[in-house]
């Protein structure tokens, strides 16, 4: 730890951080566009100048330097004992002398010499740091009477658009492609006050390469300004509309900690959260855009049955009734429950509890999406198992031990499939949003006596159904999800499930309760408790616990 | 009459003095093998510190103490010789690279002997076509005979020496720039510290230095520090007591362009006023001198009555202008100064990287503003002072005064002084650029400002007489400031 004072504040601070970073600690703003704490610092904007106070031997006295330094490659180090300041400092910086202010508003009133003022017009508004410093740092009117540079707007890529206008070259996009990525597609051309960002071209204009990495969409989220937009959300919304939650990403087992951006119609767009051990602030383009699923007007909205071959809507009440009747006349040993890779902590857990405790069964499964492509970068990876929650789904599945003391063995894949030959009843828990059957998987289904499938669309599984119950996304049920790589993290209700749509531990607590299961639970919380209680490695993991950062599994 | 005193540029032009055979008959590389037998590296290092020879390239820093802040523990350690010569009034590299390449090759053995370096990389300007092709003759004739390469004459010493030339970029000959291009990359120049010294060619220790600088180093160990020492003036540094010694040793090539009678490159002793290389020049070419930029086009300027200041790098600082690479502009009465300073001011925006935001964006917004005045569209603006009184009619109201001000020029001034600020010499730019911009831009504006004030009242370029042009001495606040150094008494 380092002693810095910092304006007239005496802070200790890590060391080896920057001025920024140790006055954001502190909550101070220095304002900054280059600097991004993900990337390198090439000190190109000049907004985020300080005023360091350095040891002047003629005067015997500490005085302001005579250069004013960027905050975002001032490195705050340990000083030896005999070189510290006023006898104790590892550091003096003043963020707010009339230096400071001043060059800050100089910067400003160059950053916007040529830009376009057209915020009425661009989706960054409300959300933008030039629109934010300069109302906090800057000067109320122009004195640039020139004529203004109109670089074109640019189609860099399959979700990208630049409107060159806008952009104020700090570099952030293209650091982002040559440190993340690794793919390095954007460059600048031109010189001076013509640079422009662009992807490499032809002579005529053509594109040689374009910017369709997977993680293409982290460079709007790190545009400062509007330059770099998500044809995505291009003109869906004004930010300051939507309502924001703090969720998981259900696209692979990262487990990427994102944002979800709703508004009472449905979701509007995901953005990556922070999180150092796991995705730091990047997601990929895979899990940005996939959450299209959740605002389909194909959802399952009502509970269907089997009538004449037919799948009819009908009531929960009666769904539920026939599952109930189907359930208790099977015999214990030809009811197969099988849980979901996508599905919560609490929801597996209480399917299993229902397994273990109501239906006396043994014969576990579970069911998730294909396995995907593996996708590396420098800085970033998107793992091949496609469903968020595997793990999670395992222990749950795993749990309550029987009289032996062992769990009976979860079973998956092939397996699964070839153990349905002789089942009656099985209950199988989907959500996910697309998982296409083989024929094989297909035929096992087709020769169960009675099929009941929860579930979020009318997919191939829930085609095969007797009985279809309309389940929920993870937008719009509370929760955790485990990662590969061990942490239990939260997500969050957003939007409401769609028509009669019931999420889906209620579901099963419903169908415990009309089997005499003595289930009693008001909200999902109430599970992650008794998870937390029960399974081993979980002892952490209650929602309280979890909070926004999540909690890693203990060994136990 | 004041007479040349050719080191440099002694035997520039002899027949084939670029062949290895006839420098080899001037005492070619004699120098180099004399510093092999007599000297230990870091004799050499000392030498040059005690000579005092300064980096011409422009900013006139120590080369003995840039040597010293090498360190000597990291291997591989580089030179990079700067003859990416783009000042505008600059062409004094340009002719040792084109007549005598040998004399460079030589100095650079010195330098890497001295500093134990292995490879030099010598960044050449693009557009120096036959300059890089007898530079690339000179070193095959130095492989060929044995003076680069390995184990050179058998003391087992190795060098290696690369050409590269430049793409045409005037930033690429500020040092960092000039590295970043040599590395293959964009040339935007770096962040410093670390300097390149510390961190250089692929962030490696790494000596920069300038063509001429590095020529001077034969003649320094052939003939001695005293020799060296012997010419040129040494000021007593009065921030300190006793006043230390600043030494402005040695010959400088000066390039004298503009309205003189023969203008070209003077190799001249160090610390001869103005009007003395005009004189050496030929005079002056027109009636008057209206102005002269002593240091390239980025120096600021100097008024008529600004010429007794001596060309050295000390006397031009404390005058608040600076010696830079040597290009020394004259322009005399018939000159407009509002079309010389758009003149420059194109180039600069022209040349600007675009890597740092007050750069990119306010080198062009002042070319415009100048533009604007040369075009007589500058604009004038009314300031109102309210002051209540008793007025005409009698009544109590505002007496206030309205006064007509130059908005244009007080713009020009602001802008320029927020790239890089002239007064207090601090810049919110990476590197030098920025004050290579507002140093004109401001010093021409305030030294000649009835000139531009002129342009926008008459709304049309308008070019005064040199005395009603400049603003008179009382009223020059650099003229005013100026300190002239005293010689230290010995």
């Amino acid at each position: 730890m380092a002693l810095i004072k910092l304006n007239d504040l005496e802070v200790e601070v890590p060391d080896g951080i920057n001025v920024v970073e140790a006055a954001r600690m502190h909550g101070i703003e220095v304002p900054h566009y280059c600097y991004h704490p993900g990337l390198s610092s090439p000190a190109n904007c000049r907004m985020c100048l300080v005023e360091p106070h350095v040891f002047f031997p003629p005067a015997g006295k500490v005085v302001p330097d005579r250069q004013l330094a960027t905050g975002c490659t001032a490195m705050i180090r340990t000083a030896p004992p005999d070189r510290k300041l006023d006898g104790k400092f590892d550091y003096i910086v003043q963020t707010d002398s009339p230096r400071v202010k001043k060059a800050r508003e100089d910067i400003l009133e160059f950053l916007l010499v040529h830009h376009p003022l057209d915020c009425p017009v661009c989706d960054q508004a409300g959300e933008c740091d030039l629109q934010d410093f300069s109302y906090r740092h800057g000067h109320d009117k122009s004195r640039y009477v020139e004529v203004k540079n109109v670089p074109p707007k640019k189609d860099l890529g399959p979700d990208v658009l630049l409107y060159s206008t806008r952009c104020i070259v700090c570099t952030r996009c293209i650091r982002f492609c040559d440190e993340v990525a690794g793919s390095g597609e954007l460059g600048l051309i031109q010189r001076g006050s013509h640079d422009e960002i662009d992807i490499p071209r032809a002579h005529d204009g053509t594109p040689l390469q374009l910017l369709d990495n997977k993680l293409a969409g982290n460079v709007v989220d790190i545009c400062p300004v509007g330059a770099l937009i998500s044809k995505d959300f291009l003109f869906k919304s004004r930010p300051w509309f939507m309502k924001k939650v703090n969720s998981v990403c259900p696209g692979c087992s990262v487990g990427c900690n994102i944002t979800v951006e709703y508004k009472e119609d449905g979701v509007y767009r995901l953005k990556p959260r922070y999180h150092a051990d796991i995705n730091e602030h990047w997601m990929c383009d895979d899990g940005r855009l996939g959450y299209e699923y959740v605002n389909s007007e194909d959802r399952l909205q009502i509970p269907m049955k089997r009538e004449n071959e037919e799948l009819t809507a009908t009531s929960w009440e009666d769904v539920l009734q026939l599952m109930a009747d189907r359930l208790s006349a099977a015999e214990a040993d030809s009811i197969v429950v099988i849980g979901s890779a996508q599905g919560t902590n609490e929801e597996n857990y209480l399917l299993k509890k229902l397994a273990h405790d109501v239906l006396k069964t043994d014969r576990i499964g579970l069911f998730g999406r294909n396995v995907g492509e593996e996708h590396k970068f420098p800085q970033f990876t998107i793992e091949s198992d496609k469903n968020p929650n595997t793990r999670g789904a395992r222990d749950m599945l795993g749990a309550f031990t029987n009289g032996n003391g062992t769990a009976a063995a979860v079973i998956e894949g092939d397996k699964l499939w070839e153990s349905l030959s002789d089942a009656k009843v099985v209950y199988l828990v989907n959500g996910s949003p697309e998982r296409p059957l083989t024929d094989a998987e297909r035929t096992a289904l087709e020769n169960v006596d009675f099929l009941i499938v929860q579930d979020i669309f009318l997919s191939d599984v829930a085609q095969l159904a007797d009985a279809v119950l309309p389940s929920t996304t993870f937008t719009e049920k509370d929760g955790s999800f485990t990662n590969s790589a061990g942490w239990v993290q939260r997500i969050h209700k957003a939007t409401d499930p769609p028509g009669e749509a019931r999420v889906d531990w209620e579901i099963i607590q419903q169908v415990a309760k009309r089997l005499a299961g003595e289930f009693e639970y008001h909200f999902a919380g109430e599970i992650a408790a008794e998870i937390a209680a029960t399974v081993p490695g979980y002892s952490e993991a209650t929602h309280q616990q979890i909070g926004d950062g999540g909690v890693k599994l203990r060994d136990e | 009459m004041i007479q040349e005193r050719r080191i440099l540029y002694e035997h520039l032009d002899v027949p084939g003095i670029n062949t290895f055979d006839v420098f080899r008959q001037y005492d070619g590389y004699k120098r180099f093998e004399k510093t092999l037998d007599e000297y230990q590296p870091d004799e050499i290092a000392d030498m040059v510190m005690k000579s005092g020879l300064k980096g011409r390239g422009g900013a006139g820093f120590s080369t003995g103490l840039k040597w010293s802040f090498v360190p000597r523990d990291i291997e591989p350690r580089y030179l990079c010789c700067n003859a990416d010569e783009s000042e505008p009034g600059t062409f004094s590299n340009r002719y040792v690279l084109e007549k005598n390449p040998h004399l460079l090759i030589e100095g650079i053995l010195i330098c890497c002997y001295a500093m134990g370096i292995h490879t030099t990389y010598i960044y050449i300007r693009g557009e120096f076509t036959l300059g890089k092709r007898m530079l690339d003759q000179a070193i095959a004739e130095a492989y060929e005979h044995g003076y680069l390469g390995k184990d050179i004459l058998g003391k087992g010493f190795d060098l290696d020496v690369y050409s590269h030339p430049g793409a045409g970029a005037y930033i690429c000959g500020e040092e960092t720039g000039l590295i970043e291009s040599l590395e293959g990359k964009r040339g935007q120049p770096r962040n410093k510290p670390p300097f390149p010294a510390v961190s250089g060619v692929f962030n490696k220790p790494t000596v920069v230095q300038n063509v001429e600088t590095l020529c001077n180093l034969p003649f320094i160990v052939d003939k001695g520090v005293e020799w060296y020492t012997s010419m040129g003036p040494t000021y007593g540094d009065t921030r300190f007591d006793p006043p230390q010694a600043d030494q402005n040793t040695g010959t400088k090539l000066y390039c004298i362009s503009g309205d003189v009678e023969k203008p070209g490159v003077y190799e001249l002793d160090l610390g001869l006023t103005c009007e003395e290389l005009i004189e050496v020049a030929g005079g002056l070419r027109g009636d008057r001198v209206k102005a002269v930029i002593p240091g390239g086009s980025s120096a600021p300027i100097l008024a008529h009555y600004e010429l007794d200041t001596r060309l050295d790098f000390t006397s031009l600082t404390l005058a608040k202008s600076m010696l830079g690479s040597g290009g020394i502009i004259v322009m005399n009465d018939t000159r407009n100064i509002v079309d010389c300073l758009l003149n420059i001011m194109k180039f600069y925006a022209h040349e600007s990287c675009g890597q740092c935001t007050p750069c990119r964006w306010g080198t062009p917004w002042v070319r415009d503003i100048v533009q604007r005045i040369a075009d007589g569209e500058g604009r004038t603006s009314t300031i109102t002072r309210p002051k209540f009184g008793v007025t005409e009619n009698g009544r109590w109201g505002d007496t206030g005064e309205i006064e007509e001000i130059y908005e244009d020029l007080d713009l020009l001034e602001s802008v320029a002084n927020n790239i890089a600020n002239v007064d207090t010499m601090t810049w919110n730019t990476i590197c030098v650029f920025g004050i290579a911009v507002s140093w004109p831009a401001v010093s021409y504006m305030r030294k000649f400002r009835p000139e531009f004030e002129a342009c926008i009242r008459e709304g049309k370029l308008v070019t005064l007489p040199v005395d009603e042009a400049t603003v008179p001495p009382e009223e020059n606040y650099a003229y005013q400031q100026r300190i002239i150094p005293k010689l230290l008494e010995t």
